[in-house]
């Protein structure tokens, strides 16, 4: 198992879509965000002696919504479309294969687009971008994003003329890059980033020495990484003990996006792994979600999945985010988000899409199945996926079975 | 529950087997160790699980031997209950390899390992077939060290046999465990409190259909009730309760399955993913 960051599924609520259109299908942000707990009581599903869950707190979010869309915002070129290109000698004895892997990238793009590589890096770059590639380190070894896999991405924005050192591997935290072999020496002339550090030592209780991530004020050493300027907020504070400072950075009510993200990428390619988190899924949405900003911690409980929501609803990522590439090479369908041998297996797959939420939810299904299939224990509680509908109500991404296509090549 | 102790008062430290546990293998690095504070610096996501279980240190020790890594992770747990409740979540359908002296449920990747209070990873994450043999030498080394404090009588022992699926009990003592389960509502909803251990497993109708049942024995009559009014009050919103009896009640939930709540004493039972409405 490797380190990360922030915590596990925890308990949320979220209306059903059947439930805010019975309620009128509200077209304000404000209307749904304060009464999702509330309606789905007014369907009448329950007897007068059930409770009314907590109301959700408070967020900035419609102020992210009334920055008007660019024509990069998601969802993108193609809403709805998913891209799945499997080859079963992807992963040789569970090693890449380096050039299979590159012509399942090749087609997975021509797919996706409907146009050859050089067409298609025209639809989301300019050769003048500073792209950011989005990583999941977690689980190095077994489970996280293959080096393979960046290697072709990095093929195709250098071919089409963007310089190597504006291209940069990037996640949250800057040692989990390096576990996972995202290094200089493996990338020379690349950017390897994190947006964060973490004293791992500070952490484990082995030394009460706090200088190395600690200044003499108090502050985090990552927090000028951060731009305070661009940020989450959400009525609920961080804890103030000095283990969460060290591995959030902040632990007020703000979660702040990296300056990575507000004052150098002009453009992001997400690739997430295929793996399960309890009883959803943590993939393209999660990957971005809760690796974009410090701060997390406080949201899993009363927010968790609308997280992965609610903050690619941001500019700062809704007007980057422009490709999606799940990695399925080896996947696993139990024990995550962290990685668990026993449950992982080779799927030798790759998926496309500049929609997250059609991916995500079609991601969600398969692993649902084969979940099933394995006879593992399945919650099919509306909860764990609703999240990725509220993203379709906010015009972030189509979730809706009709308006999803899924193409297999 | 009888517990047997026998003494072998071994700091985790110092089961860790040493260098040439195997020709050739060597500790790599210091080992790491977490304790409930920092388990989510660690585990990306599982660490609640651990803690509402009862989780008390966890030790961590990589081996290499030229190219090859295996690595270690020795968990340990309030008593054995706790430690096999984390094993049977994190087993899966067991696959026992013989020569592991320890339930066991394993695959060349990764040994999933109980004994006594102590959950055991052996994790090969590249599925190195050859890797096996020393693999199983680093399990043995461990388990020769470590005290066998055994469960005489559980939980478990309170789900009825007939119609078992044998493979599918689980144990739970909180919400995260029951995650995977069933949604009844927020937070402690079975007022478990982080204490009380509930068992499941899924059963097999005359029918054919399989159902699901929750047994939870607390340890009066008067947290039993305490339990069992608040899971009606605070039940989940997609489950509708559709029939009230005295000391009991039904509900749909959202895919139109049924479920049955009943209090026996300090018992509460309840029955889940029933295809039909149990209208006895």
């Amino acid at each position: 198992m490797a380190k990360k960051g922030y915590k596990s599924l925890k308990n949320h609520n979220l209306i059903d879509r059947r439930d805010f259109l019975k309620i009128g299908g509200a077209t304000s942000a404000g209307f749904f965000l304060g009464n999702r707990f509330m309606s789905s009581r007014e369907t009448g599903q329950n007897s007068p002696a059930q409770k009314t869950p907590p109301p959700r707190p408070k967020t900035n979010l419609e102020d992210a919504l009334k920055v008007p869309k660019t024509k990069y915002s998601l969802p993108g070129p193609f809403p709805g479309k998913v891209v799945e290109v499997s080859d079963p000698k992807a992963m040789p004895d569970g090693k890449p294969n380096a050039r299979v892997i590159q012509a399942m990238f090749e087609k997975g793009i021509g797919e996706l687009t409907g146009k050859g590589l050089k067409e298609s890096f025209g639809l989301f770059f300019t050769k003048d971008d500073v792209v950011g590639i989005k990583v999941n380190p977690v689980g190095a070894g077994l489970i996280s994003t293959r080096l393979e896999v960046v290697d072709a991405v990095i093929g195709w924005l250098s071919s089409n003329g963007i310089s190597r050192q504006n291209i940069i591997i990037w996640d949250r935290f800057d040692y989990m890059l390096k576990d996972a072999g995202f290094t200089a020496e493996r990338y020379p002339g690349i950017g390897i980033e994190g947006l964060q550090t973490m004293d791992e030592a500070a952490a484990e209780g082995k030394t009460q020495d706090n200088s190395r991530w600690l200044n003499r004020d108090g502050v985090h050493v990552s927090a000028p990484n951060f731009d305070q300027d661009v940020y989450y907020w959400v009525d609920v504070e961080g804890p103030k003990d000095l283990a969460y400072l060290n591995q959030h950075v902040f632990n007020g009510k703000y979660s702040y996006f990296g300056k990575l993200l507000t004052k150098k990428m002009t453009k992001i390619i997400n690739v997430p792994v295929f793996k399960n988190s309890g009883n959803a899924i943590s993939m393209a949405t999660k990957n971005i979600g809760y690796g974009s900003v410090c701060n997390t911690n406080r949201l899993h409980r009363p927010l968790f999945l609308d997280v992965c929501v609610e903050v690619p609803a941001f500019p700062v990522l809704r007007d980057k985010l422009v490709l999606n590439i799940t990695d399925g090479l080896r996947a696993q369908y139990d024990g995550g988000p962290e990685p668990a041998a026993k449950f992982s297996y080779l799927y030798n797959t790759l998926f496309f899409a500049t929609d997250p939420f059609a991916l995500d939810i079609v991601c969600h299904n398969i692993l649902v199945e084969k979940r099933k299939s394995m006879n593992v224990s399945v919650n099919e509680h509306p909860r764990f996926r609703e999240y990725l509908h509220y993203a379709q109500r906010l015009g972030l991404g189509f979730t809706d079975a009709d308006k999803l296509k899924r193409i297999r090549a | 529950m009888l517990i047997i102790f026998i003494p072998t008062a071994w700091a985790v430290e110092n089961i860790l087997p040493g260098n040439d546990f195997f020709p050739g293998w060597k500790k790599a690095g210091r080992s790491s160790t977490f304790i409930k504070a920092d388990l989510f610096n660690y585990i990306d996501g599982g660490a609640e699980l651990f803690i509402e279980f009862g989780f008390e240190k966890l030790t961590i020790q990589r081996y290499t031997k030229d190219t090859s890594e295996i690595k270690l992770e020795i968990y340990v747990m309030e008593g054995p209950e706790s430690a096999l409740g984390i094993y049977l979540m994190k087993s899966g359908q067991e696959t026992p390899w013989p020569e592991i002296p320890a339930r066991n449920s394993s695959v060349i990747s990764q040994f999933t390992i109980l004994k006594g209070k102590h959950f055991i990873l052996v994790n090969n994450f590249g599925a190195d077939q050859t890797l096996r043999p020393a693999m199983v030498a680093l399990a043995k080394a461990v388990l020769d060290f470590v005290s066998d404090e055994r469960v005489l009588s559980g939980v478990l022992e309170r789900l009825p046999k007939n119609g078992l699926l044998p493979g599918s009990e689980r144990l739970f003592r909180g919400p995260v465990a029951l995650q995977p389960i069933f949604t009844f509502g927020e937070g402690d909803i079975l007022e478990l409190r982080g204490k009380t251990f509930g068992a499941l497993a899924d059963y097999r109708e005359s029918s054919g259909a399989v159902f699901s049942r929750l047994v939870i024995p607390y340890p009066d009559k008067k947290q039993a009730l305490s339990a069992y009014q608040h899971l009606q009050v605070n039940l989940d919103p997609y489950l509708k309760i559709i029939q009230r009896q005295e000391n009991k009640f039904a509900f749909m939930d959202y895919r139109g399955k049924f479920g049955v709540v009943e209090i026996k004493e300090s018992v509460l039972e309840i029955r889940i993913n029933l295809n039909s409405h149990p209208r006895d």
